[in-house]
């Protein structure tokens, strides 16, 4: 009878909770532009190859925890560094260009031991 | 017997001819001609042979043909020789034919072309680049031997105009015809050609410049921030400036891999070039780094150590020349704390009162010569020997190398590193100087050590902060120069902790969103502390959703106290 109390407790308990806090985010629920859909399951992808002072991005990840958004010159040198905390799924984030002087750049999406999820490129015309 | 008759009959002809010699007809330059433009005088002279009785003969007509090469001679005068006045006298022209001899017969067989050419077996074919001159004398009485016919003046023309490489070929002789008053043909004969070597002048075509740097080897910059203007070497002052009023005779820009094609300079002629580069570059402004402030500082320390003040740190005569940029007296060739305590205060962004030779952004103090003396000094131990960008195109040389420096680049990050013989100081006079360094060769002493770091920006707490975080052990200097987005950031404060004896810095050029922070300890003997030596803390004037591009690093470098540049290396 104790059991089928307690049982009865925690029926009524739940019941009493909000929908919002028992379901789990099986998914970051991000609204993409179609221009910055990611179709892999992760990856980087810009709004626009040339770029004037900033541009839309998506980094779509694996999991939450944190990554880095490193930006690289023609010859492969790194110039500029984000460290960030993101979510698992979808993330449209941006990349400010004002002070970039005008050239070609790979942008480049790692884990935070470096290790690469993925590259893309831009082309600052500022 | 019959053979006995035939001997006679042969030595009695072999008797009869003994003695009898050719007559001459011989041309040569009167005059020493040197270059492009001067005028060479030429002679023609008869020169008496013999009949077989061994008595000189007397011919009374004289002819001959002679052709010379119109695109490297320009005929402008004649001048008859002989005064008789009962000769009678004819010189004929035609341009654009050459002869062709009879193969049969030697060139200088001048009677026998002459038969050959009567006979058609020799003849003259159209050629645009000979010119043909027959001169015809005739007189009642014999010419002297030695006696000139006439005297022909061409001016020496630009060999770069034509389709020849030299002037060994600018006149023969085709044919000539002597005969007594009787009818008689003489035998003649004479030199095969006139020619000439060593002319000097003229255009020298297509001359090209090569610029050699750190700023192209290394990708900081290409040619094209190059430029150059030649002057004649005559015009070129002391210190190697251009002299008041001095004409510029050619200028242009070198091309993306740093080379220039230039036209309108003269072979022979001496030139001096001065190298520029940009200097509203953004790199300008990471040409004089901590890297080059050790070794300046260094220097400092050490010079005079011997009672004579001729030992040195450095590993070149050069970087003195570099380092030297505060100037007790003209260029004193002393480098002492003035040097390195206005370094210092340039990388603090201290503004001095003194005039000083730092090359930065907007002011660049430039230098160079030619690549195989750069660097040396002369036997009085002057620099000016090793920055001297002097050349002169020849035939056989139009092709130069010139390297560029500049000043305050004690290092050699934008500038060319010597790598000829003499320019290294030896090592008995170097004191205090890096032992890795004394071992290495001419041209690779600066090639720096390479070493991990880590430099991000974040977004945190409303604030975005750039961290450089280091595990590099032994430097006793670092610099980093920072660009942020002056449109979207604004400094709030600069956190060091880089140990308790550094001496930090940092230069804010808020109106270009720059700033330049580094330590340097000038004991040589404290290092740059590693976790996270620097902290940037900026404040956002936008909203913000994230740091990507915000703040970019160019110059990320360190140095140990031997002077060795550490170049880091992000991931």
């Amino acid at each position: 009878m104790k059991k089928v109390l307690i049982l009865l407790s925690l029926v009524l308990l739940i019941g009493c909770m909000k929908d919002d806090d028992i379901l789990s985010p099986i998914d970051n629920v991000v609204e993409v532009p179609e221009s910055l859909v990611i179709g892999d399951l992760q990856g980087i992808k810009v709004e626009s190859t040339i770029v004037t002072n900033e541009v839309k991005m998506n980094i779509k990840l694996p999991y939450t925890g944190t990554y880095r958004v490193k930006i690289r010159d023609i010859s492969k040198q790194l110039i500029s560094q984000e460290k960030l905390e993101a979510s698992e799924g979808d993330n449209i984030l941006k990349v400010y260009v004002s002070s970039l002087q005008n050239d070609g750049y790979t942008l480049e999406l790692t884990d935070d031991n470096h290790d690469i999820i993925g590259i893309t490129s831009i082309v600052v015309n500022n | 017997m019959k053979k006995i008759l035939l001997l006679l009959v042969s030595v009695l002809c072999t008797i009869s001819t003994y003695g009898q010699t050719d007559s001459q007809l011989a041309y040569s330059r009167v005059n020493t001609v040197t270059k492009v433009g001067d005028t060479l005088v030429v002679k023609l002279q008869y020169f008496e042979g013999k009949d077989a009785d061994d008595v000189a003969t007397a011919p009374t007509l004289y002819q001959f043909d002679f052709q010379y090469n119109n695109k490297l001679l320009n005929k402008i005068k004649t001048t008859w020789q002989p005064t008789s006045t009962s000769a009678q006298k004819a010189i004929n022209s035609w341009n654009g034919y050459k002869f062709s001899i009879d193969s049969d017969k030697n060139q200088t067989d001048f009677d026998g072309q002459y038969a050959s050419w009567l006979a058609g077996d020799a003849s003259y074919t159209t050629n645009s680049d000979w010119s043909v001159e027959r001169v015809t004398y005739q007189d009642v009485t014999a010419l002297e031997t030695g006696q000139e016919f006439v005297k022909y003046e061409f001016i020496i023309k630009d060999k770069a105009n034509s389709n020849y490489s030299d002037y060994t070929n600018l006149l023969n002789a085709n044919w000539a015809n002597y005969k007594l008053s009787d009818g008689t043909q003489l035998g003649v004969t004479g030199n095969s050609t006139l020619s000439l070597s060593n002319i000097e002048g003229g255009d020298a075509g297509n001359v090209t410049l090569n610029i050699l740097t750190n700023i192209i080897d290394s990708n900081i910059g290409d040619g094209t921030h190059f430029t150059y203007k030649i002057y004649n070497k005559s015009d070129i002052g002391s210190g190697n400036q251009p002299n008041q009023g001095a004409t510029i005779v050619a200028e242009g820009t070198y091309d993306a891999s740093g080379q220039a094609t230039v036209t309108g300079l003269e072979n022979d002629v001496e030139y001096f070039v001065w190298n520029w580069v940009d200097q509203s570059k953004d790199y300008m402004d990471n040409v004089v780094t901590v890297s080059d402030l050790a070794l300046v500082f260094k220097e400092a320390i050490g010079a005079g150590s011997t009672p004579n003040g001729t030992s040195t740190t450095f590993d070149y005569y050069i970087q003195t020349f570099l380092a030297n940029i505060y100037h007790d007296q003209a260029f004193d060739g002393k480098i002492d704390f003035s040097d390195s305590y206005e370094i210092l205060a340039y990388l603090q962004g201290v503004t001095s009162d003194n005039t000083t030779y730092i090359s930065k952004k907007g002011e660049a103090y430039q230098t160079g010569g030619n690549e195989s003396t750069f660097g040396t000094v002369d036997n009085n131990g002057s620099y000016f020997a090793g920055i001297d960008a002097t050349f002169k195109p020849t035939d056989s040389n139009k092709s130069f190398n010139f390297v560029h420096a500049l000043m305050g680049d004690v290092n050699f990050s934008h500038s060319w590193e010597p790598d000829t013989e003499g320019t290294t100081i030896p090592a008995s006079t170097q004191a205090n100087a890096s032992v890795a360094r004394m071992s290495m060769a001419a041209g690779e002493k600066y090639q720096g050590e390479q070493a991990n770091l880590d430099l991000t920006s974040e977004l945190k707490d409303g604030q975005v902060i750039f961290t450089i975080g280091s595990e590099v052990q032994e430097m006793i200097g670092a610099q980093f120069n920072i660009v942020y987005d002056k449109t979207r950031l604004s400094l709030d404060d600069v956190i060091f902790d880089t140990g308790n004896t550094m001496t930090n810095f940092s230069n804010h050029i808020e109106e270009e969103g720059k700033i330049n922070i580094g330590s340097f300890d000038q004991n040589f003997e404290a290092t740059v502390k590693t976790g996270t030596p620097y902290k940037l803390i900026f404040v956002p004037t936008v909203q913000l959703q994230n740091t990507s591009g915000l703040i970019t690093f160019k110059v990320n470098e360190g140095v140990k106290a031997d002077g060795t540049q550490i170049k880091f290396i992000m991931e």
